[in-house]
């Protein structure tokens, strides 16, 4: 992150100054307010799940939907931290199901979680690619701008979605098989 | 048939927490009270990420790069009117929302254009914006191997997407 950052914004700024210097710090402080906003938004979209993964939690639900799903994560992401597992399994859920408020509380409460454990890389990695390519079934967003715009039929495009979706997953599952080492 | 799916979903989980004796009220602002420290953590990976994008955007870089890779992405038969939504996605999810909807409009929500930018559009995710608000709490991990696997992947979903999009 820190070589593209810096990469980016020195390139970017080095141009700016020869281009128009003026639209630096406009560009930097537009940016910080689109930050801002979209924190806003996310305050309480995540208020709403996290409400909704305490009730989960507390009801047991978690750790129904966690056994349910721990065959499948020890295939892909190898021996799991107990807790590790049970939000694994229920960002996995909320990925498919395409609730991306919820995605992201439970990814990174699983990171987290992982972190306190020694020799997890390569089941973070697996991770962060699988939340990466993105293993949605239904592109939400899309119909409704679709349909929005008056398409004749908004939902032609779930299926090829589906397996442009899949192949990007399991290309990156291999990747990831491939080249980095199980310790 | 979608639209039931959420509703029944916390209705079935409202129902089993009365069941199992659990306070709901009580849970849910609790889980609810968790979002604020949780959306302030992960806001300054934000600012930055969102900064980087306006500058690659403004400073002309994004239609620098756009041209510069036009001609290997048509090779792999992406069209070039969606060289700039292949560059973008991966940084700015709103962004590239935007870019999908200007597409919709200039060349027709039905078009073979517009179909293939769904497609590519919910192919992957916005990697550089996960791996910023994912690793928020921990500098120590290296991410160049999982940014570069998922780059890859979804390039390689977006080539892909140009080509079924022809036949279905």
């Amino acid at each position: 992150m820190n070589v593209i950052f810096g990469a980016v914004v020195i390139i970017s700024v080095a141009v700016l100054i020869i281009k128009n210097p003026e639209n630096v710090l406009s560009a930097m402080l537009s940016g910080g307010e689109k930050a801002l906003t979209l924190s806003l938004k996310l305050v309480f979209i995540y208020a709403v799940w996290m409400g909704i993964f305490e009730l989960l939690e507390n009801t047991g639900l978690s750790k129904k939907i966690a056994k349910l799903l721990r065959p499948a994560n020890r295939l892909l992401f190898g021996e799991l931290p107990e807790k590790a597992n049970d939000f694994i399994s229920l960002n996995v859920s909320a990925n498919i199901l395409g609730i991306s408020g919820a995605t992201t509380p439970m990814g990174i409460k699983a990171i987290a979680e992982l972190d306190k454990h020694k020799k997890t890389d390569y089941a973070v990695t697996m991770f962060f690619v699988i939340n990466a390519t993105s293993v949605q079934i239904i592109p939400s967003s899309v119909l409704a701008l679709r349909s929005q715009m008056n398409s004749a039929n908004p939902s032609d495009i779930i299926l090829p979605t589906i397996l442009a979706t899949l192949l990007s997953t399991i290309i990156g599952i291999l990747l990831v098989k491939i080249f980095v080492k199980k310790k | 048939m979608f639209a039931y799916f959420i509703p029944v979903l916390f209705l079935v989980v409202l129902i089993y927490s009365v069941i199992k004796k659990v306070k709901p009220y009580d849970a849910f602002t609790l889980g609810a009270k968790k979002a604020v420290p949780f959306a302030v953590s992960i806001f300054p990976c934000l600012v930055s990420i969102f900064v980087l994008t306006e500058l690659f955007e403004i400073s002309g870089l994004s239609d620098a790069f756009t041209t510069a890779l036009s001609p290997v992405f048509s090779f792999l038969g992406i069209p070039d009117e969606l060289t700039k939504l292949v560059l973008i996605k991966p940084f700015s999810g709103s962004g590239s929302l935007a870019l999908l909807s200007e597409i919709f409009t200039t060349y027709g929500v039905d078009s073979y254009l517009a179909r293939c930018a769904c497609v590519i559009y919910g192919s992957s995710e916005t990697v550089f914006y996960i791996a910023a608000v994912y690793f928020a709490g921990n500098k120590k991990r290296n991410l160049t191997v999982p940014i570069i696997i998922s780059l890859i992947a979804s390039f390689f979903s977006c080539v892909f997407a140009c080509f079924i999009c022809k036949i279905m």
